[in-house]
């Protein structure tokens, strides 16, 4: 995955044809998702002046974390069998551990409630492993759109319920407004302590719609108003 | 050597599927699903009933008799197995970066490089001064054959993600490109807010 060399006459014609849309795929790429950075071809920075805005997806996860635990019990459980079997191989007794381990494995049933515990446990771990595998992850980021190919933005999801929190208080008659953003949509409660309800719930709609559109997000999530009178 | 979530999330789903499938080969014999669901387990089925134990004598008097291969064979898969565990571990610990960039793009200048600090600061300097922006933090990472740029930014309360992300590229990372003379660095750009209090209109 080289940067592609491709002259910028290339790509300001491939984009002309189709300025809103994804870059096509190189043909030589494999399709994995998994890949931070979608093929998208880094353009000429010149020819990424047409103003389309491109779509950028939710960028995945290398699911750093999780893959650091895994391999630390995988290391640590075969380096302990290791050692133990080069010990015993050596002439040494082998390990209280290994011992026990062994008796209770060949004692215990299968149905033998620990063992069902055990088994339970390692499933439901095993499925967890596998939704994170196939999953991007990183739902505390929101996509934004990008000026240009190459460039994938995103915003924090707090960092959004703050903007949208600042335009919700402009609104006259709003004491206190609470943003709830989800990936979807965005809740939003307005405690009001002046004017008409009605009024003031058209108002914040208005004025949060326009502060939506302001975040530049690449899916904007549909904005759901609520609006109490406040009582002290 | 930077962590590559392809590899990352093979090897996860591998082991998931290890540990869900051994841990339903247990739930299904002790719950005795076979039996009750009249379902006939293939020849050859590990577990089929309650009582079965994980480790039985057959199991270990045939381990013991294999001949002299057996135990060093044991003892090269497991050295092998912690290996490849080992090195995993140390993938997901390192963060790689390309070192040195070369600068003149598709004619690049013999002997001229730039150090990927060197461009990262350059970058950080100059988004941190654009408006709305509150700090500016650029790392270059992958390696020397495909560089990339992590932009994390804080925006001020007043700060618009759209104009300020517009800016950056018209900005910093066109600096940036044509500095070295090259293609813009396949770019991520992580936008926050700095912290603070509402603000009531007055």
């Amino acid at each position: 995955m080289t940067p592609d060399p491709s002259p910028p006459a290339h790509n300001s014609a491939h984009r002309a044809t189709a300025p809103l849309t994804k870059e096509p795929e190189k043909p030589g790429e494999p399709a994995e998702p998994g890949l931070p950075e979608q093929p998208t071809p880094p353009s000429n920075l010149t020819a990424g002046e047409d103003g389309g805005a491109h779509r950028t997806h939710r960028p995945w996860s290398a699911r750093r974390l999780p893959a650091a635990l895994v391999a630390s019990v995988v290391l640590v459980a075969a380096g302990a069998a290791l050692v133990d079997v080069v010990a015993v191989r050596a002439g040494r007794p082998a390990a209280a551990w290994r011992q026990r381990l062994a008796d209770e494995l060949a004692t215990r049933p299968v149905d033998d409630v620990w063992m069902l515990t055990g088994a339970a446990v390692a499933a439901a771990v095993g499925l967890w492993l596998i939704v994170l595998a196939l999953t991007p992850g990183q739902r505390h980021w929101l996509p934004l759109r990008s000026p240009a190919p190459g460039l994938r933005a995103s915003l924090d999801r707090d960092g959004a319920a703050a903007l949208l929190r600042d335009a919700a208080m402009q609104v006259a008659g709003v004491g206190k407004a609470r943003i709830r953003v989800r990936r979807h949509h965005v809740k939003a409660r307005a405690d009001v302590r002046f004017r008409d309800l009605q009024q003031v719930k058209d108002d914040l709609t208005a004025v949060l719609d326009e502060e939506r559109d302001r975040l530049a997000l690449a899916r904007p999530p549909r904005i759901v108003v609520r609006v109490r009178r406040h009582t002290d | 050597m930077t962590p590559r979530p392809a590899l990352n999330r093979s090897l996860l789903a591998f082991a998931g599927l290890v540990l869900l499938g051994g841990g339903l080969l247990i739930l299904f014999a002790g719950l005795d699903v076979y039996r009750r669901h009249d379902l006939v387990p293939p020849a050859g089925w590990p577990l089929t009933t309650p009582n079965d134990v994980l480790l039985g004598s057959a199991d270990r008097a045939r381990w013991s008799s294999q001949g002299w291969w057996w135990w060093p064979a044991v003892i090269a898969v497991l050295a092998l197995v912690a290996l490849l565990a080992l090195w995993w571990l140390l993938t997901q610990l390192r963060r790689g970066h390309p070192g040195t960039l070369p600068v003149g793009g598709t004619h690049p200048q013999e002997g001229v490089e730039l150090r990927d600090r060197a461009l990262s600061d350059a970058i950080t300097a100059e988004a941190g001064a654009l408006p709305g922006v509150e700090e500016a933090a650029v790392r270059i990472t992958g390696g020397p054959a495909q560089p990339r740029a992590r932009v994390m930014l804080t925006l001020t309360p007043q700060g618009e993600p759209g104009v300020v992300l517009d800016a950056l590229h018209a900005g910093p990372l066109r600096t940036a490109s044509r500095s070295t003379g090259s293609p813009p660095l396949p770019t991520e750009v992580r936008l926050q807010v700095a912290h603070h209090k509402p603000q009531r209109a007055q």
